[in-house]
């Protein structure tokens, strides 16, 4: 078929034809597929498809290349594919494309960043395999559509359906993320849901020397995870104007990630305590379904939706041996042997939520919309036992001093309150709105928003065993190390009975109300003003305000006859107020608030400072404002900048101080010829962040009835234990694409950078505010911690030739370089070892450089 | 045989004849930046006694095989000889006419056509189907309205102002009381292909790829009918 034929068919509205899928990859919407094919070879998922661009433009209708409302370019379309009659006596038509070819991977290939979301490997691949039948006359088609890097890097999607009648789609895709290429870790088991010590070491009984020289045995490992995601749906007429639409999809997640493992503090208690980062298991899996029916009327509108989710997670606990032995502080002999750890991971849950929209014309060039939905979002897993240990857990000081357990009585699903979980969070919302355009230059709208979360979770943490409160705290290792932490509540136990202790969840939920007017002007022509009220009204539960009221106001200015250029300009002015703060609601959720607990002697240390002001809840202002340009610079150039920033400044002395962010693009885009097109991009942002805090005096609690004193200034929150930080981050990055084809060759190029610093810095008021007091402490300190940084340069090569019409080939490039240093892994080269505390990742490779050559053989089906 | 039956025979034939541009392709009309053709009316006047014995001394078509011309774009009207003259549209009768014609006597031709009444309106059935398939298109054919370019009344595009870039209206032909049966000729050719010689008739032949004949003649009568 000519070029020419094919662009007509285009014009037919919803004619199937032999370009669309080759002039736009249109999946769309969540209701029927996914969102997004492509891969690290090539992102768009059909870029063979999209050469050679059509050198008659975009339509038959408008001369040259057409832009967006605000003046961006739109890329030349493909050429429309070569079809082919399916047979004699039918209308079908193909066309295809099959890219295969080998790729050889070099230099740093287990770079962490290289290989973050690809999966390279050298060998065979399929670069693309798209196939395509179509039935001018009856709108029908099918499409096959499908890459494989490797088997967990693959996508395949396939598509049915008749223009104007319904839709079919089904697919299948695999997606890898890779966490650490650098990862050694200690255990054996890792992948799994229990992670044993290597021989010869010993579950709590073992030096760090001992832990060292095993660990130095332990090989390089990658972390990471598969997505595979696959699906069916179907969109289509159901009856008349009814337009219903059904899918499914499935993600399995399986992999690793690294993962915690705490048995209580190491830092103040050298050769004591332990924490360990593990490798947990992944193995989860989310199912989607999606139900919905429409009515488009000229009058009226109707949608009915409903969302279920449900997800399985089929590893339910993570257990670890920990290699360390654990002392009591107190000197007396240990009498718990505490070497297991244990993590409950995330809980099997479903979420179901059903959604009404319903939308009239109204007389005015009015319209008025209401939506409604309900959400349920539930959990009944069974519940594990408060801990894993055996034996006897705690500290036994002297009679009648005994802060022991029975292990026994607290690692049963017996020792617990309920055996399911038995949680719950239910969601409403309705959603008003009026708009209507009384003339042409001047339209309104109001909104009206109510949305709340109510999370009807309650659990006690009650042990009928025992009859006390509270759970093992750190599986017990902590209760063993230090006197009374044990984490249990017991009213009937004079050493327990002022144990302030959590025994409840906070069931934190809100309700959200919002109401906006706004007004737009077409003050002349091609210029327009707009003005935006919202009002947003947040009632919190169980949390530090009751009511947090957010109003803005937004000023917009679009014009669109300035020496050609469009220009779009912003500015908000938000403030954020709110009632009484009261720093601690929680005493509901701890034991202090059961009966009969008994207040100690020196009281309850103080929740926390009673200035701290929580950064989502104080008192705030905002101004933003963000300027836009595009200049259009003749047919074929296109000149467009943006300049944005923001402020934001939080009204207390302890808390999240203020925010700042101020960044610029600029972009230039060339596409003289169908045969030619180059990209420009710079981009570049800083952010500013600054904390004030004040560390507690540690000295006080438990022994001083000053702990009990929340005051900034007070003995338990002294002026000279503050301490500030200012944290700074600079991202920037920058592209370079040029294309241009020369009949039988076409070549093009990329380059690509991407860089970003980091640095926080601090004051303090005295050294009693750093965590480390040792007499180095303020020369060790300094006033900053060492700068971050992560850069990455890429450079693409590419050369497609075309021997004939049907046959081509194309040879590329990529050579990838990087530098990657970040203080959290300093040491890390040297050893993962320190005293009690075991490390994993040793962190992305700070420098590393990575290549690929690969050749595909393209054939036009 | 008078010339003008001779001419009414031959074109009513002409359909049958091999296509002349056939065996040289010629490259067809880009109308998407032509601008609005301007001539001389009353020298037009003048050079269209030839044009008379088909196309009515009053721009109306003395038969059903030929279009009336009267009131119709000047714009359209110059394109169509620009067509017939250099081989992008073949006609047995009107590529020797245009094969004279100087760039000045199209523009001046076109106008005077431009310039005069076009045929009073008719009585159309709002009803029919071709008033469907002309107002509101058939979507589920793929088939687009009519109207979009040719105007409700059939009398030319009434395009709203717009600051986007807009297709060359003023190169679309008012299609208002022109015959059942030269419509239903021309939809034809359009959509075998025949006639294939600008950027307009491209757009046309997508446009009837899924009109059946049924829905040919509906659209035709419709037309003829405003």
């Amino acid at each position: 078929m000519h070029a020419l034929e094919a662009k007509v068919l285009i014009f037919g509205i919803g004619v199937a034809c032999a370009s669309c899928a080759f002039a736009g990859d249109t999946s769309g919407t969540m209701r029927v597929g996914d969102m997004q094919f492509g891969n690290a070879l090539d992102p768009r998922g059909w870029t063979p498809m999209l050469y050679p661009a059509d050198p008659d433009g975009m339509s038959y209708l408008h001369a040259g290349m057409l832009r967006t409302p605000t003046g961006l370019p739109y890329r030349f379309p493909p050429a429309a594919a070569d079809v082919k009659p399916l047979g004699k006596a039918t209308d079908w038509t193909y066309s295809g494309v099959v890219e295969l070819g080998f790729i050889h991977v070099g230099g740093g290939r287990n770079a962490e960043f290289f290989r973050q979301y690809a999966d390279w490997k050298s060998g065979f691949a399929l670069g693309l395999l798209a196939l395509d039948f179509q039935n001018a006359k009856t709108g029908q088609y099918v499409e096959l559509r499908g890459s494989r890097l490797s088997g967990d890097d693959q996508f395949y999607r396939l598509r049915a359906g008749q223009y104007g009648r319904y839709r079919v789609e089904a697919f299948y895709r695999d997606m890898p993320h890779t966490v650490s290429t650098n990862a050694y870790p200690l255990w054996n088991g890792v992948g799994t849901s229990d992670l044993t010590l290597p021989s010869p070491l010993i579950a709590g009984a073992s030096t760090p020397g001992q832990v060292a020289a095993a660990h130095a045995g332990s090989s390089r490992r990658t972390i990471g995870l598969t997505r595979t995601r696959e699906g069916i749906g179907i969109e289509g007429t159901v009856w008349r104007n009814w337009i219903g639409s059904a899918s499914v999809t499935n993600e399995k997640r399986s992999g690793t990630r690294l993962w915690g493992g705490s048995m209580f503090f190491n830092y103040p208690f050298p050769d004591n305590g332990g924490v360990l980062e593990t490798v947990r298991p992944i193995d989860f899996r989310t199912t989607d379904v999606n139900l919905s029916v429409r009515n488009v009327g000229r009058i009226w509108r109707f949608m009915a939706t409903y969302t279920g989710s449900f997800f399985r997670n089929n590893q339910d606990h993570l257990n670890f041996e920990s290699p360390f032995r654990l002392y009591n502080v107190v000197g007396t002999p240990q009498v718990a042997d505490i070497k297991y750890g244990q993590f409950s991971l995330e809980p099997d849950n479903d979420y179901h939520n059903v959604r009404l929209d319903l939308s009239r014309e109204l007389k005015g060039n009015g319209q008025f919309t209401v939506a409604a939905a309900y959400g349920t979002m539930r959990q009944n897993d069974a519940l594990l036992p408060p801990t894993t240990c055996t034996g006897t857990g705690g500290i036994f000081i002297a009679p009648p001093v005994n802060y022991t357990f029975n292990c026994a009585d607290w690692n049963t699903t017996n020792a617990l309150s309920q055996k399911n979980a038995n949680a719950r969070i239910d969601t409403g919302l309705i959603d008003t709105r009026l708009t209507f355009r009384p003339t042409p230059t001047f339209g309104w709208h109001a909104n009206l928003r109510w949305y709340r979360e109510d999370n009807k979770t309650r659990y006690l943490a009650y042990n009928p065993i025992t009859g006390q409160y509270g759970y093992i705290s750190e599986n017990g290792s902590q209760g063993s190390i230090v006197p009374g932490e044990s984490g249990i509540f017991d009213p009937r136990n004079p050493l327990l009975h002022s144990a302030n202790v959590t025994v409840r969840n906070v069931p934190y939920g809100y309700t959200d109300t919002l109401f906006e007017l706004g007004g737009d002007w077409e003050v002349a022509p091609k210029q327009s003003l707009s003005a935006t009220y919202t009002f947003d009204h947040n009632q919190p539960k169980y949390r530090e305000r009751k009511r947090v009221d957010d109003q803005r106001i937004k000023l917009a200015w679009v014009a669109r006859s300035v020496g050609g250029a469009t220009i779009r300009a912003s500015y908000e002015y938000a403030s954020r107020t709110g009632d009484h703060y009261n720093y601690d609601p929680y005493k509901q959720f701890f034991s202090e608030s059961l009966a009969g607990f008994v207040d100690p002697v020196t009281g309850i240390a103080a929740h926390t400072v009673d200035d701290m002001r929580k950064y989502d809840l104080s008192d705030r202002t905002e101004n933003k404002a963000r300027l836009i340009l595009t200049y259009p610079w003749g047919d074929s150039t296109t000149l467009s900048a943006t300049f944005y920033g923001s402020r934001d400044r939080y009204d207390t002395q302890i808390g999240r101080q203020n925010t700042s962010t101020t960044g610029a693009t600029l972009q230039w885009d060339w596409q003289p010829t169908p045969a030619t097109t180059m990209n420009v991009y710079l981009g570049a942002e800083g952010t500013r962040l600054g904390i004030s805090n004040v560390a507690d005096n540690e000295s006080l609690i438990g022994s001083n009835i000053g702990q009990t004193n929340p005051s900034l200034g007070g003995p338990l929150y002294p002026y000279a234990n503050q301490w500030w930080e200012f944290d700074r981050e600079r991202n920037s990055n920058a592209g370079l694409s040029f294309s241009h084809d020369f009949g039988r060759v076409r070549a093009d190029v990329s380059y690509n950078y991407s860089g970003s610093f980091g640095h926080v810095g601090y004051n303090y008021a005295s050294l009693a505010a750093l965590a480390y007091h040792g007499p180095n402490a303020a020369a060790a300190a300094g006033d900053s911690f060492p700068d971050n940084s992560y850069r990455s340069n890429s450079v693409d090569l590419g050369l497609s030739f075309r021997f004939t019409n049907q046959l081509g080939m194309r040879l590329f490039g990529r050579y990838e370089t990087g530098s990657f240093t970040d203080f959290h892994y300093a040491g890390f080269d040297n050893t993962l070892d320190y005293d009690h505390r075991v490390y994993t990742d040793k962190g992305p490779q700070r420098h590393y450089s990575a290549s690929l050559v690969g050749a595909m053989l393209n054939v036009k089906l | 045989m008078s010339t003008i039956v001779r001419l009414i025979v031959a074109a009513s034939f002409a359909w049958m004849l091999p296509c002349a541009a056939a065996d040289a392709p010629v490259k067809p009309l880009d109308l998407r930046r032509v601008e609005t053709v301007h001539g001389d009316a009353t020298a037009g006047t003048a050079k269209a006694a030839v044009c008379a014995a088909c196309h009515g001394p009053a721009g109306v078509a003395i038969a059903p095989t030929f279009p009336n011309l009267a009131g119709q774009s000047a714009t359209y009207v110059y394109i169509q000889l620009k067509e017939y003259k250099e081989g992008q549209r073949a006609n047995p009768i009107m590529t020797g006419q245009a094969a004279g014609l100087s760039d000045a006597d199209m523009r001046d031709l076109a106008a005077h056509y431009a310039a005069l009444a076009p045929k009073a309106a008719g009585r159309p059935d709002a009803s029919s189907r071709g008033a469907v398939l002309y107002l509101a298109g058939d979507p589920t054919l793929g088939v687009p309205p009519c109207q979009g370019c040719h105007g409700t009344a059939g009398r030319g595009p009434k395009p709203a102002f717009s600051s986007s870039p807009q297709p060359s209206w003023h190169s679309f032909p008012s299609l208002a009381g022109q015959s059942s049966l030269y419509v239903t000729q021309q939809l034809g050719d359009y959509r075998t292909g025949t006639r294939v010689g600008s950027s307009n008739a491209s757009v046309m032949h997508g446009v009837t790829q899924n009109l059946s004949d049924a829905d040919i003649a509906a659209l035709s009568s419709y037309i003829e009918s405003l």
